[in-house]
């Protein structure tokens, strides 16, 4: 299998950071899928019409890899070498995961008691929570303090995952 | 070949330009099917010689094995309704434990699993071979048409359609020997018809009302390029369900609590349908059946049909919330399919998105239409600027993990093609043996998702607990269609399996299929097996001249470019010995050769996209 050598960013043009300006990224990788795209190869050879569908598969991979700002962070540090995937409890201060219970248990009441108006106010509060993660997480690792920002996106991790939860809940309430 | 011929696309089809490619766009529905063309941006659908245009998804099976579709098949319904196969795309990719509802014909599981079987006069028949039939008879439609056999058709599915489904698609177009340039999603076909992206960005709804199936997906469109954000829908809901409220509303009317006789409920299916049709344009209408005789007005009938439009409405919310937007940024809405006809759908779907409706092409026909408009520009008929669609995996894919619990690994909504891979290692020391099983569904049991495919990984050497990595590659192409790889890394050794979903039929079956009632010689096939193999090495020999005529002297050391002329001339003596397993070889071994310069082109090729040149700069 060919594989290119560019990395996700330099796939799209854009620099290594945090940051990714989402219309460039949009129009970028509509141009790249405008070359690969399996439909451009509809009356190819088996192994070529293979070949541009593990580029576009890769392509597509490799953005929504950089628009999650989730899976970003963790493409930045698997980029200096540091599997953002290995656990480790010194990562989370026990700060924040009695934090976490703690909002655990807030969600699981407003979900017993069908508290629709109580799962926003939670959630707007995991957003604020989030928001600020992201920041510290943006300057530990402009910093090169890769130990914080991976404790950083760990904690981001718990706090997607909340979120997920919470839009669960309301889909439930809400009866979506 | 390889990626050499990604620079230019163009090339790869050098007859392009010169001769009309003949590619027929085909929606194979669950009531009717249809079949279009179209040239230089204009599609029309083709019809018969009575101006029939929609073809009923009806075939028919005699004693004598004659096979009749279409309006003579629902006519011989009438009286011979065991052999007449109707709604058989209900059964595509479905298992016998999967029909809830009572059919006019009789099925069976099958024993070896997958598909039930239609008991029939002519023997069983798979939902595959009964599609085929329908599709063989579409295709006559557009060879007709041209006078000459087809290049290739776009076959559109339901965006709700699973893996299991769009396979068996797949496979009823390989038995009616049809070249598949796509499959195309019905939601993405109608947006392309409307032609809705020569706009600046819209985010729009597709509203499918069919026959049997409800389908709704939310696209975001610019300038060519058509991106499914989210579809939802109900696969069993639609304009039969608006029909049986009438017979229903009838049966109460008229006090009738008897079982019917099949006839009957053929006359009363008739009945609704004609009172509804009535009453798009009606305030109200008279209806009679056997004895009885009333009048049904249009408010009745809203009221009849309202707890079923609710749920389509229900479905939209969900692929709003999926995609993440706001009702407000829905710009315009396009109906599709026939049950999009009744004014009260209309008035509740404009009512609740609260955006531009488009009923102006026939919402029977838009799906065609569409699908010839792309299937003309696949085929390599240029005629403007290329359009680009981008679509998602409608259902998530994942596997069975500890407690019978489903871990999803690609989810729904997903951009395809997608490759997606996971590591696993033994539990056991010396283990050599891996099961995996590949399910789809939204579900956290199990048993409440759909079992794609079963396999075994064998051979893996051994090793103590934990030391075996097993990497397991999920990929699923344009089509949403999904093969599953999987090789051992810590060794170094990697075996490498495709997995075919079980409710897919196996190539070997279709293989059969065909042959059986080809009869083909064996001969024939091996001169087959020559023919294409020296195809596909001048098409290697062709290809990589001309990359090296392009690219060969900047991107080759002289050693590495004398390596690969040297290659070409060795195949170019092999090609004219008839050895068809050496030419093969041959082919093969100057491709691999050629790999790195293929590399290296794919840098180059990706830098200059990227370096600010427009795309038709790209291609030419």
């Amino acid at each position: 299998m060919i594989e290119t050598t560019l990395n996700h960013f330099e796939l799209f043009s854009l620099p290594v950071s945090f940051q990714v300006e989402e219309a460039v990224l949009d129009q970028e990788y509509k141009k790249l899928q405008a070359v690969v795209h399996p439909d451009r190869f509809v009356d190819a050879d088996d192994r070529t019409r293979l070949q541009a569908l593990q580029q576009t598969s890769m392509v597509n991979d490799a953005y929504e890899t950089l628009k999650s700002p989730l899976k970003r962070s963790a493409y930045l540090l698997k980029l200096h070498d540091i599997d953002a995937e290995e656990h480790n409890q010194a990562h989370l201060q026990e700060e924040f995961l009695l934090q976490q219970l703690e909002m655990r248990e807030a969600l699981e009441t407003l979900i017993d008691s069908d508290d629709v108006e109580g799962l926003d106010a939670l959630k707007k509060t995991v957003n604020r929570e989030k928001s600020a993660t992201l920041e510290l997480f943006e300057s530990h690792f402009l910093r090169k303090d890769f130990t914080a920002a991976k404790s950083n996106y760990n904690q981001l991790q718990f706090l997607f995952k909340l979120l997920d939860e919470i839009d669960k809940a309301e889909e439930k309430l809400l009866d979506y | 070949m390889a990626l050499l011929s990604i620079s230019e696309p163009g090339q790869s089809t050098p007859k392009a330009h010169a001769v009309k490619k003949r590619a027929v766009g085909i929606d194979l529905g669950t009531t009717n099917s249809l079949v279009a063309v179209a040239s230089e941006g204009h599609a029309h659908t083709l019809c018969d010689h009575e101006d029939h245009c929609l073809v009923p998804s009806v075939v028919h099976y005699a004693a004598d094995g004659k096979v009749t579709v279409g309006y003579d098949a629902a006519l011989k319904g009438v009286d011979d309704s065991a052999n007449t196969i109707s709604s058989v795309k209900r059964l595509m990719g479905r298992g016998f434990e999967d029909i809830h509802y009572d059919l006019p014909y009789e099925i069976e599981a099958n024993e070896n699993g997958g598909m039930p079987l239609i008991k029939t006069a002519a023997g069983k028949k798979s939902p595959v071979e009964v599609s085929a039939e329908i599709l063989k008879s579409l295709v006559l439609r557009g060879e007709e048409e041209f006078g000459d056999e087809l290049d290739g058709a776009v076959i559109t599915v339901p965006a709700y359609f699973d893996e299991a489904q769009r396979q068996a698609t797949k496979d009823a177009a390989k038995l009616a020997g049809i070249k598949v340039l796509r499959l195309l999603g019905e939601p993405t076909a109608a947006a392309i018809a409307y032609g809705l992206d020569r706009k600046q960005e819209e985010t729009v709804i597709i509203y499918d009302l069919g026959g049997g199936t409800f389908d709704v997906s939310l696209m975001r469109l610019e300038r060519g390029v058509f991106k499914v954000l989210a579809t939802g829908g109900d696969a069993a809901l639609g304009g039969d369900d608006l029909d049986r409220t009438v017979i229903q509303w009838i049966l109460a009317e008229a006090g009738i609590e008897d079982d019917l006789s099949y006839s009957q409920l053929n006359a009363l299916a008739r009945i609704a349908r004609h009172a509804k049709h009535a009453l798009s344009d009606a305030d109200s209408t008279v209806v009679s059946f056997e004895h009885w005789s009333g009048t049904l007005s249009r408010e009745q009938f809203n009221n009849l049909i309202d707890s079923h439009i609710d749920k389509t409405i229900k479905a939209c919310r969900r692929v709003l919330r999926d995609a993440k937007v706001e009702l407000s940024e829905i710009s315009d809405v396009v109906m599709v399919g026939g049950s999009t006809r009744t004014p009260r759908v209309r008035e509740r779907v404009s009512e609740f998105f609260g955006a531009e409706v488009h009923t102006e092409i026939d919402p029977d026909k838009v799906v065609a239409v569409g699908a010839a408009l792309q299937a003309d520009v696949l085929a390599g008929n240029k005629y403007g600027d290329d359009i680009l669609l981008l679509d998602v995996i409608p259902l998530s894919l994942g596997i069975e993990t500890m407690g019978g619990l489903m871990e999803k690994i690609i989810p729904r909504n997903t951009t395809i093609p997608v490759a997606r891979a996971q590591q696993f290692t033994t539990y056991k020391d010396g283990q050599s043996v891996m099961s995996l099983h590949v399910l789809q569904g939204e579900r956290e049991l199990v048993s409440d998702c759909r079992s794609l495919a079963k396999f075994e990984l064998r051979d893996i050497p051994p090793m103590v607990a934990g030391a075996a990595i097993i990497e397991v590659t999920y990929q699923v192409d344009a089509d949403g269609l999904m093969e599953v790889h999987a090789r051992e890394l810590s060794t170094g050794i990697a075996s490498s399996v495709v997995v075919k979903p079980s409710y897919g039929l196996e190539d070997r079956d279709i293989e059969k299929m065909i042959t059986d009632s080809y009869a083909a010689a064996a001969s024939d096939k091996d001169a087959r097996s020559l023919q294409e193999n020296k195809v596909e090495a001048q098409r290697i020999i062709e290809s990589l001249q001309s990359a090296l005529a392009l690219d060969g002297k900047n991107l080759l050391s002289d050693e590495e470019y004398a390596e690969l002329s040297e290659g070409i001339e060795k195949l170019h003596i092999i090609i004219d010995s008839a050895d068809s397993d050496a030419i093969h070889q041959a082919s093969e071994s100057l491709n691999e050769a050629s790999l790195v310069f293929a590399g290296r082109r794919m840098n180059t090729q990706i830098k200059t996209a990227l370096a600010g040149h427009s795309i038709e700069e790209v291609e030419r």
